[in-house]
């Protein structure tokens, strides 16, 4: 468990960095505040976001510990294709999967909608920093 | 260093079910017309490379068209267009392209599009045989449900940044950056008109149970989908062409929905492949 919880806290730090050294979340991510959370099956991950920059994730979250406004959940099988460099088809982006694959978007659906671009990007990272499932 | 393209646009005006249209089209290249259709909410520079590519223009005289609504095409000149809701209708895209046919007096032509463009392609086949020497549908299905939604316009959101990125991974990864993102760029452009068009794409194209009613030795059909795409999958559309009399299907591995458009370099090697079988498949009828 202890190796796990190391594998998983530098991908949440991967993470960060990926999004924050970003050149297109950076100069495209002005007014991308939102939180949302990734299931991934294994873990889960509650991603705030402020103008851009990534305020905090947190790694399997309490059932009350804080608020998100949508849901991005797949099977840890799912994710492990968006973690690949070249992802395999229906693997490579969240409506493909979403029609596709196991994966759901949840919630409220209007905000990822109003922050689509910045989402998309940021989902792209996992290509580089590997999935934590 | 300046250069000026070989491409040359014009307008040419016409009427469609008493709809007064000026149509915007590029084109290039001399021989038998290919007709190329543009893919929903986009316009005609989806065809960019096509329209340029010597190797293809020596033989065929290449038209990529605006649809009504689209690019420099705009809505109907004689028509309060803005007191009703766009919904593309099957009847009204197949007599806009027939008619655009009629207006350049274009002789056995063959025509091209890709998704909703591939749909059409597939009710042209249908519905006039005779009036195409042959269809190339890409990215085609009998039926594509599911993408007729109200985020493409709505208030709340970008609907510009909504379309764009929405249709983002109907691309594949391996797609050149410059290529994915000029088509990115293009879908910015046209929010207004891809929801309405999407109608035609997912509700009112369904050709299930009718596929057996073209005759792909009257007018021949190379369906062409790519692995990417997750709205019409290459197994769909192999499963589309087999349910069609003498089609013939081109699986397109490592593109999307949008060949033509974020990877012409590859695509073109698949085209070229469809106007071969085209060729001969014609060539055998005179022969």
């Amino acid at each position: 468990m202890a190796a796990e919880t190391a594998v998983t806290s530098g991908w949440i730090e991967d993470f960060r960095c990926a999004s924050d050294e970003d050149a297109e979340l950076q100069a495209h991510g002005r007014y991308y505040s939102c939180a949302y959370l990734l299931d991934m099956e294994e873990h889960s991950y509650l991603v705030q976001m402020h103008a851009g920059k990534v305020e905090e994730i947190l790694e399997d979250p309490g059932p009350l510990d804080d608020r998100y406004q949508f849901i991005i959940r797949a099977s840890a099988e799912t994710w492990r294709g968006f973690g690949q460099e070249t992802p395999p088809p229906m693997h490579h982006g969240l409506f493909a999967a979403a029609f596709r694959t196991d994966l759901s978007l949840e919630g409220d659906l209007l905000v990822l909608m109003q922050n689509l671009r910045c989402v998309v990007r940021q989902i792209e990272l996992l290509r580089q920093t590997g999935v934590p499932v | 260093m300046a250069h000026i393209s070989p491409v040359t646009g014009r307008y040419v005006t016409f009427e469609v079910m008493g709809d007064e249209l000026k149509v915007f089209f590029l084109e290039n290249g001399s021989g038998q017309p290919l007709v190329c259709q543009h893919t929903a909410g986009c316009h005609n520079h989806q065809w960019r490379d096509l329209l340029e590519d010597e190797e293809i223009t020596q033989n065929y005289r290449v038209i990529a068209y605006d649809l009504v609504r689209h690019g420099k095409s705009d809505p109907p000149k004689n028509k309060e267009w803005w007191k009703e809701e766009y919904r593309l209708t099957a009847d009204y895209y197949v007599a806009f392209i027939t008619a655009f046919c009629d207006a350049l007096e274009l002789e056995d032509p063959i025509f091209t599009g890709s998704s909703f463009g591939g749909q059409v392609a597939l009710q042209l086949a249908l519905r006039h045989p005779d009036r195409f020497a042959a269809v190339i549908p890409v990215e085609a299905a009998d039926y594509s449900p599911g993408f007729f939604l109200d985020w493409w316009q709505h208030p709340h959101a970008n609907a510009a940044q909504v379309c764009a990125s929405g249709v983002w991974d109907l691309m594949a990864p391996q797609s050149p950056d410059q290529d994915r993102w000029a088509t990115w760029f293009y879908y910015t452009q046209g929010s207004e008109a891809f929801r309405g068009d999407l109608y035609f794409y997912s509700v009112d194209h369904d050709l299930r149970g009718r596929l057996g009613e073209i005759d792909a030795e009257k007018c021949p059909v190379v369906i062409m989908n790519a692995e990417y795409d997750y709205l019409t999958t290459p197994e769909e559309g192999r499963q589309t062409a087999e349910q069609i009399n003498g089609a013939e299907f081109i699986e397109m591995k490592g593109i999307g929905h949008f060949p033509m458009s974020e990877n012409y370099p590859d695509f073109k090697q698949h085209l070229q492949q469809a106007l071969q079988k085209i060729e001969s498949k014609l060539g055998a009828r005179t022969g």
